[in-house]
């Protein structure tokens, strides 16, 4: 049999196939990304009397339907300042309390403080169950428990000693009305997460010398593979929580 | 005269385009992981306000833990009219239909509670860690937002974001 050359194959039009399918992905994608603040909604639940919030504990920023600006019962005309306020309010009683200010006051947990509180959920628990308690009762119990083993866990990353944490109650809260722009209500999210930013960052930078959005980012990608990560942004989670309530306006 | 005579007899030799395939593939597969693919097309016109230090919801996204909807100016103008606060709701393209002239902001918890059962089955957060988030724009008022986040709170979806362009000041 006579040997008979391969022909090639004419790739002249792969270029063509190629400009088609990357015409395709320009079209399809986009370039920037999704960013937003992540918030949560409080469960629906009926109260009957309200605990009562000290003043101290509370900062309010409001905007009204002119879209002015208010905090703390004083009108504020540069929005990028909201954010300095708010680093005043956690850091002020930080070091040492203050009772004649009026910014929320920071409260010491030991490691035995911590165990005798765990103890004592594990009893309530085990009661709670012996008499039937109802399931709502139980869920509570159960997420106060693992409240203090958070806390227990962030003590031993932060080397036992001391945990300064800041009154539970201590809130920012924003309160709108029903024509505020959404780029207000934007805008004063983003002074509270700069501010958020800022105590977490110095504190994050101070322990382990890692900044802060690099934590988030690794544990946002890897999720339960970044059990380091995870623990450390608990840790400062616990320090400086996110307390934001969003008061719903008036119809 | 001259040593360089012009040889007109010969024809121009064609550029090697051997290698352009290579190249636009190159550029192809840059795209390809630069990117992210685009949510629907809304039907509103949403202009995002600027805020910093957002989160990146590229991670949730590619979990599928995260459900768009949008809130902004209808497109059509002749739709605009039907709204008289100017604003409608998109949920996957679809502008919700009104009766007072206002807005509608029912079909929220319905659509939510589909939209999750409809997820794949790697997706294993529960409904209350599933990311809602408004894309709103810059001048829609924020009674909307909050009509919004009473009916997820009423269907126990309770996590939700706020959209914003991240101008990225450091």
């Amino acid at each position: 049999m006579a040997k008979r050359e391969l022909q090639e194959i004419n790739a002249g039009s792969m270029a063509d196939i190629a400009f088609l399918l990357l015409i395709f992905f320009l079209v399809t994608t986009t370039m920037d990304k999704d960013t937003a603040f992540i918030r949560s909604i409080p469960k629906k639940v009926i109260v009957k009397d309200p605990v009562p919030v000290e003043e101290r504990n509370i900062l309010s920023i409001k905007a009204n339907n002119q879209n002015q600006l208010m905090v703390r019962g004083e009108i504020f005309s540069d929005p990028n300042k909201i954010s300095e306020f708010i680093l005043k309010f956690y850091r002020t009683n930080e070091r040492d309390n203050d009772p004649s200010n009026n910014f929320p006051m920071y409260s010491t947990a030991t490691m035995s403080m911590i165990d005798a509180q765990l103890n004592k959920f594990d009893q309530q628990i085990e009661d709670a169950e012996k008499i039937g308690a109802s399931k709502e009762m139980i869920e509570f119990f159960e997420s106060s428990l693992k409240e203090w083993e958070k806390k227990k866990a962030s003590l031993k990353l932060l080397g036992g000693g001391e945990l300064r944490e800041i009154n539970g109650q201590a809130h920012v809260r924003i309160e709108v009305q029903q024509a505020t722009e959404y780029s207000i209500f934007a805008k004063i999210q983003t002074e509270a997460e700069e501010a958020l930013y800022e105590l977490r960052n110095d504190r994050s930078m101070q322990l382990w010398g890692i900044p802060y959005s690099v934590l988030k980012r690794k544990v946002a990608q890897e999720k339960d593979k970044a059990m380091d990560e995870k623990a450390k942004l608990d840790l400062l989670e616990i320090l400086y929580p996110t307390k934001i309530v969003e008061v719903t306006p008036k119809k | 005269m001259s040593k360089f005579k012009k040889d007109s007899s010969r024809a121009m030799p064609g550029v090697n385009t051997s290698s352009l395939p290579d190249i636009v593939f190159m550029l192809l597969f840059f795209f390809m992981v630069a990117t992210t693919s685009k949510e629907v097309d809304p039907t509103v016109n949403v202009d995002s306000p600027e805020g910093s230090r957002a989160t990146d919801l590229t991670p949730y996204k590619q979990r599928s833990e995260v459900d768009f909807l949008y809130l902004g100016k209808p497109r059509n103008p002749a739709r605009a009219a039907e709204f008289k606060m100017g604003f409608a709701l998109s949920l996957d393209n679809v502008v919700q239909p009104t009766a007072d002239g206002l807005y509608n902001t029912n079909a929220v918890g319905q659509w939510k509670k589909d939209k999750f059962d409809q997820k794949p089955a790697r997706m294993t957060a529960p409904l209350e860690s599933v990311i809602t988030c408004v894309k709103a724009d810059k001048s829609a008022p924020s009674g909307l937002i909050f009509d919004i986040r009473k009916e997820l709170q009423e269907i126990n979806a309770l996590t939700i974001a706020y959209a914003v362009r991240d101008n990225g000041l450091i």
